[in-house]
C-alpha cells in the first residue's frame, strides 16, 4: 500500500527532518565558531615545547589560524557543504574518518548500554508499578540510587571497584586477527563502560515504566478486561505493558540520541575511544575542525534520536501527528 | 521525607559502605602484579594521550617523542639517568680545536628494522628532511645554532662530518634531537614535497622502518599501540645478548590520570609514563609497602613552576599607575612574603622542596649550591613594599598604591592543574598577610599561553617541562630574545642591564669548550638571576615514579619519558613473594 506525500505522518516526518538538518548545521557552526574564538589556539602548546615564535607563526599560517574568523568560517562552510570536514590539526587525519571511527565505538557502547538498560529497566518497572511490598520498594530505592549517581561519579566508582577487585580487563597484547577476535576483545572491554552508562538509563526507564503501567492499569479498557476475568499476569505483561510503552517510547529516542552523541565522562575515565572523548581532546587542543566535526556527529545522533522518538510517538498516538 | 526515600537512602549508605569495606580490605590475587615465569616478555605502560603522528619530524608532543624513541635511533643519546651524552649509532667522535667540526664514526653492520643497511646517507637525509621548508619541522629549531643549520658531509658510508655554524659548548649533545630516518623509505616523499604527510597516524605499520629497539605492530586509535621487538636492533647487553629483552610493549592510551593510577594499582598496567602526583603518593606508598608496586624516589624535580610579573615595556607604558609592579624590590618582597616550607607541606603534601631559582639540586651538573634560599620574612617584605610606595594608608590591613587604590594584582594560572591552582591559592593567602590583594584567575592552558604571548596579564603562575639539563639547550628561557623568556619575551635588544649581562654570560657559556668554565659562567648567571628574581620560584616537587614489581631493569629519570627512555633494557620477571 503506497503512502501519499500528503499523509499526515509523512508531512510530519518531513517537517521533523528539516528541523533535524537545521539542528546539525546550527550546532556544528556554533561549535566551529566557539572553538575559533576561544582564547588560545592549536599552536599555543608549541611554546612550552620549545618552538620559536617564527615556527609557531609558520604553523599558524599553515593551519589557516592567521585568517579572520569570518573568512575561516566561510571556507569551513564551503568545504563542509561538500561533506569535506577538513583535517584534524592534532591527529593529521581527515576529520570525517576520525569521527566515523570513534562514532562506531560510541555506537557500540551506547547500543549495548541501551539494550542492557532496557532489558533491566522495563521489567523492573513493570514489577515496581504493579506490585506492592518489599521487592518494589527495593527496586524503587535502587532506581533512586541509580538516578542520583552522575555518570562521572559512577564511572570513577566502578573503575575503582574494578581495579581494586581485579575485574578490570587488562590489555590484550596479542592479536590473532579476524572479526571474531575483535568482537570478543571489544565485548570484554565494553563491560565496565556499559555498566556506567546503563545504570542511570535503566533507573530512568524503570521509573518511567512503573508510572506508565500504573496509569495504564487504570485505563477503562483494562479495568473492563480485568472484570472479564483475564488472568492478572496476562493483563500486566501483555495488555498493560503494550499500552504503557507509548510514553516510554517517546523518551527512548532522546535517550538513544544522547547516548550516541558520546558520554565524555565515561569515555575519558574508562579510556573508551569514543566520540565524547574525541570531542573533549579536540576542545582541549583547540582543534577547530575536529570540534566542529564531533559536534556535527553528536547533533546528527541527537536529531536522529529526536526524530525517531517523534515518529514513534506519532505512530502510536494519532493526536500527536494531527496536532503537530 | 517519605518512607520510600528514607528506605532508599539507608540502602544506598549501607550498600556503598559494604562495597567500600569489602574492597578496601580485600587483597585479591589480581591486585598483585601478574607473575610471568615463562612465555613472551610483555610489558604494558599507559600514556595520557595518543601520538600526533608517527613522523617525528612533524610532531614534538610527549607521546610522539616516546613512540619515536621506541621506533628510531639517534647518533648519540642523552642518558637521562646520568644526564651525560653516550654513543648510539655513532660509536665515537672527535672535534676540531675550536669545537666547530665534529667527525663521527658510525657503527658498522647496523640495519633498519626492514633489513636495509644503515649508512651515512641516512644521516644526511635526516638532517636534510629536518631542515626542509616544506616539511616545516618543529624540530628544526632544536637542530640550529644561533638560527643557523648544521652542515653535514659524508666522507664514506660509515662516517659523517658535522660543521657547526659557531662554536657550541654542548657539542654533540645537540644531536640527541636528531632522529635518524630511513632514506630508502622516505627519499621519494621528501623529493615530492610530501614528507610532512608521510607516516601519519593512518600509515600502515608494515611500511615503516627504523633503527629503534621496537617496531610498531598495531595502532588502535584512541585505544593502544602495540610494539614488537625489532629483530635487527643493533644494541647488545654486556653478555652479548641482543636487546631489547621485551618481546612486546603495549602503550595503552588512558587519558584520565586517576584511571591510570587505578590500573597501575590494580595490576593491569606495569607503569605509567608520568610521575606520581603528590595526592596519590600516600596510596602508592602503601601499595609499595604491601609489595604490590615498586616506588622509585628520583629526588628533586628539574622544572619547578614559577611566578612572574609582566615586565614588558608595553605593560609599563599602558599601566603607569602600576609601575611598582615592575620594580625589583616588589619582586623581592613577594618572594620573601611566601613561606616556602609551608608551601611544600601544604600544596605538595610534604612532597616538595623549597627552592629559590630555576636550577634545582636535581640538575646535578649545573646547580649552584652557593645561592642561598630566600627566607620567609614578611617584615622585610612589608619594608620593601613600602619602598616602592605601597603602604596601608587607611589602616584596613590592605596596602594602598600611591594613588590610593588597593595594591594587588591578578594572577593567572592553569585551570584543571590542581597543583597550580592550589599553589596560586597559597600565594594569594600569604600575600594577603602582607597586605597585597591577589585575584587568582584560572584559565585553560591555551588561554594562559595566549595571554602570555599577547602580554595581556599582570602575573602568571605556570611552568614548562625540561627537555635537557644543559642550560645551553634552554636558551629560549635565558636569553632576552628567547620565546620563553617569560617575563619579557622576544626582546630585540636587552631591556635591562642585568638581562644584557645574562645574555653576554650565556653567549660565552654556549661558546666555551671548557666544561668547568661553562659551569662557572652559568653560576654567575644563576647569581644574577637570584638577585633580580624576574621569575620567582617557591617549591620544586620531589619526583617519584611507580612501576609494577615485575618490571626489571628500570632506570627512572627526571626527564620524560621517565622509564621508557631505556625501554631496550627493560624486562619482566616473576614477582617474588612479598
Amino acid at each position: 500500500m503506497a503512502v501519499s506525500v500528503t499523509h499526515p505522518l509523512v508531512r510530519y516526518m518531513a517537517r521533523r527532518a528539516v528541523f533535524a538538518a537545521m539542528l546539525v548545521v546550527l550546532v556544528s557552526s556554533g561549535a566551529m565558531l566557539l572553538a575559533r574564538v576561544a582564547p588560545g589556539d592549536f599552536t599555543s602548546e608549541m611554546l612550552t615545547e620549545g618552538a620559536s615564535r617564527t615556527t609557531m607563526a609558520r604553523e599558524r599560517e599553515r593551519l589557516g589560524l592567521d585568517r579572520s574568523i569570518a573568512s575561516s568560517y566561510v571556507e569551513w562552510a564551503r568545504r563542509t557543504s561538500r561533506l569535506d570536514f577538513g583535517e584534524s590539526f592534532k591527529f593529521g587525519r581527515p576529520v570525517g574518518a576520525l569521527v566515523a571511527e570513534r562514532a562506531g565505538n560510541t555506537a557500540a557502547l551506547a547500543l549495548a548500554a541501551l539494550v542492557v538498560a532496557t532489558v533491566i529497566g522495563l521489567p523492573l518497572g513493570v514489577v515496581a508499578g504493579t506490585r506492592s511490598g518489599v521487592v518494589p520498594s527495593i527496586i524503587r530505592a535502587a532506581s533512586i540510587v541509580g538516578l542520583s549517581l552522575p555518570p562521572l561519579v559512577l564511572a570513577i566508582l566502578l573503575s575503582w571497584a574494578a581495579a581494586r577487585a581485579g575485574w578490570w580487563p587488562g590489555a590484550s597484547t596479542t592479536n590473532p586477527g579476524g572479526i571474531l577476535w575483535w568482537s570478543l576483545d571489544r565485548a570484554r572491554l565494553l563491560v565496565l563502560p556499559v555498566c556506567a552508562l546503563a545504570i542511570p538509563v535503566a533507573a530512568t526507564l524503570e521509573r518511567l515504566q512503573a508510572r506508565a503501567i500504573r496509569d495504564a492499569l487504570d485505563e477503562p479498557c483494562l479495568l473492563a478486561a480485568s472484570a472479564r476475568g483475564i488472568p492478572i499476569a496476562r493483563l500486566r505483561w501483555r495488555h498493560a505493558l503494550r499500552l504503557s510503552l507509548t510514553p516510554v517510547l517517546s523518551v527512548y529516542g532522546l535517550m538513544a540520541g544522547s547516548l550516541l552523541s558520546g558520554s565524555f565522562a565515561v569515555e575519558v575515565v574508562m579510556a573508551w575511544p569514543g566520540l565524547g572523548r574525541l570531542m573533549y581532546e579536540a576542545l582541549l587542543a583547540r582543534d577547530v575542525n575536529l570540534v566542529a566535526g564531533c559536534a556535527a556527529a553528536g547533533a546528527v545522533f541527537v536529531a536522529a534520536g529526536t526524530l525517531a522518538s517523534d515518529i514513534a510517538a506519532a505512530w502510536a498516538d494519532p493526536r500527536v501527528r494531527e496536532g503537530a | 521525607m517519605t518512607r520510600s526515600r528514607v528506605t532508599s537512602t539507608v540502602i544506598l549508605i549501607v550498600g556503598l559502605a559494604s562495597l567500600f569495606f569489602y574492597l578496601r580490605g580485600r587483597p585479591t590475587d589480581n591486585a598483585s602484579p601478574r607473575p610471568q615465569a615463562t612465555g613472551p616478555q610483555e610489558l604494558v605502560a599507559t600514556v595520557r594521550s595518543e601520538p600526533r603522528s608517527f613522523n617525528r619530524l612533524v610532531a614534538r608532543d610527549r607521546t610522539s617523542n616516546l613512540v619515536s624513541l621506541l621506533l628510531h635511533g639517534k647518533l648519540v643519546r642523552i642518558n637521562l639517568e646520568t644526564q651525560e651524552v653516550e654513543p648510539a649509532l655513532a660509536e665515537r667522535w672527535s672535534s676540531s680545536a675550536d669545537g666547530r667540526i665534529w667527525t663521527l664514526a658510525l657503527r658498522r653492520g647496523v640495519a633498519f628494522s626492514d633489513g636495509q643497511p644503515f649508512t651515512s646517507a641516512d644521516v644526511l637525509f635526516s638532517l636534510e628532511a629536518a631542515y626542509d621548508p616544506k616539511v616545516a619541522s618543529p624540530l628544526a629549531d632544536s637542530l640550529m645554532i644561533d638560527g643557523q643549520p648544521l652542515e653535514v658531509a659524508a666522507p664514506d658510508d660509515h662516517s659523517v662530518v658535522i660543521t657547526f655554524p659557531a662554536p657550541f659548548g654542548p657539542g654533540v649533545r645537540l644531536l640527541d634531537n636528531l632522529v635518524v630516518l630511513p632514506r630508502h623509505k622516505l627519499r621519494q616523499a621528501l623529493t615530492a614535497g610530501t614528507l610532512r604527510e608521510a607516516w601519519g597516524l593512518a600509515a600502515n605499520p608494515a611500511d615503516m622502518a627504523g633503527l629503534g629497539p621496537f617496531v610498531l605492530r598495531e595502532y588502535r586509535p584512541g585505544d593502544r599501540l602495540v610494539f614488537a621487538r625489532n629483530p635487527h636492533y643493533w644494541r647488545k647487553d654486556d653478555t652479548g645478548r641482543q636487546l631489547p629483552y621485551l618481546d612486546r610493549l603495549v602503550l595503552e592510551i588512558v587519558p584520565d590520570q586517576n584511571a591510570e593510577m587505578l590500573r597501575l594499582e590494580g595490576g593491569q598496567a606495569d607503569l605509567t609514563t608520568g610521575e606520581v602526583r603528590p595526592d596519590d603518593l600516600a596510596a602508592i606508598r602503601k601499595a609499595a609497602a604491601d609489595g604490590r608496586l615498586a616506588l622509585h624516589d628520583l629526588g628533586v624535580g628539574l622544572d619547578p613552576d614559577f611566578l612572574w610579573f609582566n615586565l614588558t615595556d608595553a605593560f609599563g607604558r599602558s599601566h603607569p599607575q602600576k609601575s611598582w609592579m615592575q620594580q625589583r624590590e616588589f619582586r623581592s618582597a613577594v618572594s620573601l612574603a611566601v613561606d616556602r616550607e609551608a608551601f611544600a607541606n601544604t600544596v605538595y603534601l610534604g612532597g616538595g622542596i623549597p627552592v629559590s631559582g630555576p636550577v634545582t639540586t636535581g640538575n646535578r651538573a649545573w646547580h649552584d649550591p652557593s645561592i642561598p634560599l630566600v627566607p620567609y620574612d614578611p617584615a622585610r617584605a612589608r619594608a620593601l613594599l613600602a619602598e616602592v610606595g605601597l603602604r596601608d594608608r587607611d589602616g584596613n590591613g590592605v596596602l594602598d598604591t600611591p594613588g590610593g587604590a588597593p595594591a594587588g594584582f591578578a594572577l593567572l594560572t592553569q585551570k584543571g592543574n590542581t597543583l597550580r591552582e592550589r599553589s596560586a591559592a597559597f600565594i594569594q593567602e600569604d600575600l594577603r598577610k602582607v597586605g597585597l590583594v591577589v585575584d587568582v584567575v584560572t584559565l585553560e592552558q591555551p588561554a594562559v599561553i595566549e595571554r602570555l604571548t599577547k602580554g595581556d596579564y599582570e602575573a602568571i603562575y605556570f611552568g614548562t617541562q625540561a627537555s635537557d639539563t644543559d642550560p645551553a639547550m634552554n636558551l629560549d628561557f635565558w636569553r632576552s630574545s628567547g620565546a620563553f623568556h617569560a617575563w619579557n619575551p622576544g626582546q630585540s635588544v636587552p631591556a635591562t642591564p642585568w638581562e644584557r649581562r645574562i645574555d653576554e654570560l650565556m653567549q660565552a657559556q654556549v661558546r666555551s669548550q671548557d666544561p668547568s668554565e661553562r659551569v662557572r659562567l652559568f653560576g654567575d648567571v644563576q647569581r644574577l638571576f637570584a638577585q633580580e628574581q624576574p621569575a620567582i620560584y617557591f617549591v620544586a616537587p620531589r619526583i617519584a615514579i611507580a612501576t609494577s614489581r615485575r618490571v626489571v631493569g628500570a632506570r627512572p629519570a627526571l626527564i620524560h619519558p621517565m622509564v621508557l627512555w631505556s625501554a631496550d633494557t627493560l624486562s619482566v620477571a616473576p614477582v617474588p613473594s612479598p
